[in-house]
């Protein structure tokens, strides 16, 4: 029986009812002793608890449980063993003493025993938790009860219960310690309809209320409206509820109304029967991650944007570059289709004069179409789509010098190995490789007969085709210009040419991840160079993306 | 029956006329009749005013198409010509035009060109392809037949 009470007093947090009960049998022990009636139960229960002798056994025994009774004026009218053990002082001792000699002298200065009782006397009942002394000096944390006992007309005294819980109050002063320390974190306590029970530093900092203002307060004020109209608040306690926790992201509104970005873990507390008695939350103010994240994806979307802007402006050029090829060229066309009419069809008309005119009209129409077909050659190599694959060295060299036509002159020695493979664009390869010929056959002096030669080594993964000329060369301090659109060493009448055939070497060389360079000097010919990624034949066929 | 006249489609009249001046020179009597858009030559392929009459406006034995067009491309002839219920879809259509482009030729071929040819720089150039076309489209080249409804075999 006392066993069965000793448990339930153990594991009851709330044992209200059962002090009350203890109170009562307690001062009828103390009546029994005092052989003065002094009430009359007004509960019943528990009927196991009938015996005096029993019942005073059961305080007696109650270990950890100071239990003891005072009178209306504060003095100690019953004792028992964990009284005497908690404080050191036996029945004899304190019986008699008013109960104030248990507190210290700062709860003294405050007078705080006769608060207690007041208000114990008031409100039926007092829990607090103060500083007690030993008869030693020593003091332990004492969680107290004090319970008034009412007769049927006049007050008669208060049932005490002790409990050393200095242990619990170490552990709670370091972890409160620690809670309110962390600045990073806001981590604050709710109960179970979402009123906020305890408020940290960090909360202060990252939500702006002050513990005072806030505690107290439902935690939906942290929500944004749209969220409370939502009614996330009550989804996150349900969540949290139910599932033990719930982690989310989301904008929260400081004190000030700001907004910040928080990361949110709220886990259920329960005790241990498991009824809910409340939430832990633990908040982290993600803002600046979250801005940076946003920015990141700004920039990520602005990038698709351009990207999508360049596909867009690259059409706009191949549209403007057709209109050119088609329109510039028609009066061209013209221009050297009636010049030439008029030679035929009028010629009995025209002196040497008029026909060397016509001459110049011819040449400058054939000029002029050779330029706009240039510039939209280089244009074409500059913009397009240029899957790289596996190509023959030597067959682009042999399309290349078919391509020739009449520009070929002297001889032309071709000295690359059948086996060889770069990365590249054959189309563009070949029309590269054709405009470095047609310079080795052009730039010479009237009385040299060309002898072009070409050749390949490979170098370090990279293949370089080498064209040597045996030309007029070119001074070193123009090696860099005459890769450059419209740059010319020559006049016209000297060498024909419009000044784009090395800048569209330049760029597609450069577009198939490959490089380019000239060694030469005035009078002693020139060798130009394009060096390429090697490519295995084996992977012949598989296409790569250009730059 | 007669052969009827070449068709040439062209909106440059610098091209039209160097053009017929170098067919002039091939062939005096080859007949060509020219239109400069390609709502005219859908007026004209499906006898719609002012092209009813046929003794006036024959249909043509050939067309030489432009691509770029006022009003309808060529592009958008030919296509209409591949669509026509009647056996005129047969006419045989020869682009003639400035572009080089592979994405046009490979166009006008889908859309059932019978030839494609790119406008030469030069007036001797121009000559030359003029005394072949000649040749062979209008002396080898067999006509089919325009008149009456297309063949069930006809492209869809």
């Amino acid at each position: 029986m006392s066993v069965d009470l000793h448990l339930t007093v153990g594991t009851l947090r709330s044992y209200n009812k059962i002090i009350y009960l203890l109170a009562i049998r307690l001062l009828r022990v103390h009546d029994a002793l005092m052989a003065s009636p002094l009430i009359t139960p007004p509960t019943p229960r528990p009927a196991d608890l009938h015996s005096n002798e029993a019942f005073q056994s059961l305080i007696e025994n109650l270990a950890d449980y100071a239990i003891f009774v005072i009178d209306p004026a504060g003095q100690i009218a019953s004792w028992n063993r964990a009284g005497e053990q908690l404080t050191g002082y036996t029945g004899q001792e304190v019986i008699g003493k008013h109960f104030s000699l248990f507190y210290t002298p700062a709860d003294l200065a405050a007078d705080k025993p006769a608060t207690e009782m007041r208000r114990a006397e008031r409100e039926g009942q007092v829990e607090s938790e103060e500083w007690w002394l030993r008869k030693d000096g020593s003091r332990f944390w004492a969680s107290v009860t004090i319970t008034r006992i009412l007769g049927e007309k006049n007050l008669l005294g208060f049932g005490t219960i002790v409990r050393d819980v200095t242990d619990r109050r170490l552990s709670d002063l370091r972890y409160r310690l620690l809670v309110e320390g962390v600045q990073d974190y806001a981590i604050f306590s709710l109960d179970p309809n979402g009123v906020v029970t305890s408020w940290n530093v960090g909360a202060e900092r990252i939500k702006g209320y002050k513990p005072e203002e806030i505690i107290g307060k439902n935690f939906s004020t942290f929500y944004t409206p749209e969220d409370r109209a939502n009614e996330l608040p009550k989804k996150v306690l349900g969540t949290a509820a139910s599932e033990g926790h719930f982690v989310g992201e989301g904008w929260r509104v400081r004190k000030d109304g700001t907004r910040f970005w928080s990361s949110v873990v709220v886990t259920a507390l329960r005790d241990d029967e498991g009824h809910l008695y409340g939430f832990s939350k633990v908040t982290r103010d993600m803002t600046e991650r979250k801005q940076l994240l946003d920015a990141i994806q700004q920039h990520a979307r602005e990038l698709e944007l351009r990207i999508q802007e360049r596909e867009e402006s690259n059409a706009e050029l191949e549209a403007f570059a057709y209109s050119v090829s088609h329109d510039l060229r028609a009066p061209i066309r013209a221009i050297s289709g009636f010049a030439e009419a008029l030679r035929e069809d009028c010629a009995a008309n025209l002196d040497d004069r008029g026909l060397d005119y016509l001459n110049e009209i011819t040449n400058a129409a054939h000029r002029m179409n050779t330029l706009v077909q240039d510039l939209l050659e280089y244009g074409r190599v500059s913009r397009i789509n240029m899957p790289l694959q596996t190509v023959s060295l030597l067959d682009a060299v042999q399309q290349a010098s078919q391509q020739l036509g009449d520009q070929r002159r002297g001889s032309l020695e071709i000295d690359v190995a059948a086996d060889l493979y770069v990365e590249g664009h054959p189309p563009v390869l070949t029309q590269v490789v054709l405009n470095l010929l047609t310079n080795a056959f052009k730039f010479h002096s009237k009385d040299t007969t060309p002898e072009v030669n070409v050749f390949a080594e490979q170098r370090n993964g990279r293949i370089r085709l080498n064209v040597r000329d045996n030309g007029i060369g070119i001074a070193p301090q123009h090696h860099e210009r005459i890769w450059q659109v419209f740059e010319r060493l020559h006049e016209r009448e000297a060498y024909p040419g419009t000044g784009i055939g090395l800048a569209i070497v330049k760029r597609a060389v450069g577009r198939m991840h490959g490089s380019y360079g000239v060694e030469s000097d005035v009078g002693k010919g020139s060798t130009f160079w394009i060096e390429l990624p090697e490519a295995s034949a084996s992977k012949m066929g598989e296409s790569k993306e250009a730059k | 029956m007669t052969k009827g006249p070449v068709l040439l489609v062209e909106d440059d009249p610098s091209d039209a006329r160097l053009i017929q001046r170098a067919f002039g020179k091939v062939d005096t009597t080859i007949a060509v009749f020219r239109l400069t858009n390609g709502d005219d030559v859908v007026a004209y392929l499906s006898g719609e005013s002012p092209y009813e009459n046929r003794t006036m406006y024959p249909l043509p034995c050939v067309v030489l198409l432009d691509i770029k067009l006022p009003r309808r491309s060529g592009f958008e002839v030919l296509q209409w010509l591949r669509r026509q219920p009647s056996a005129v879809n047969r006419l045989p259509v020869i682009m003639l035009t400035s572009s080089r482009h592979s994405v046009d030729i490979n166009r006008a071929y889908d859309l059932g060109a019978n030839s494609y040819l790119a406008k030469p720089e030069t007036g001797s150039q121009l000559e030359l392809l003029a005394a072949q076309f000649q040749s062979y489209w209008l002396a080898l080249n067999q006509s089919p037949d325009l008149h009456g409804n297309a063949s069930r075999l006809q492209r869809g």
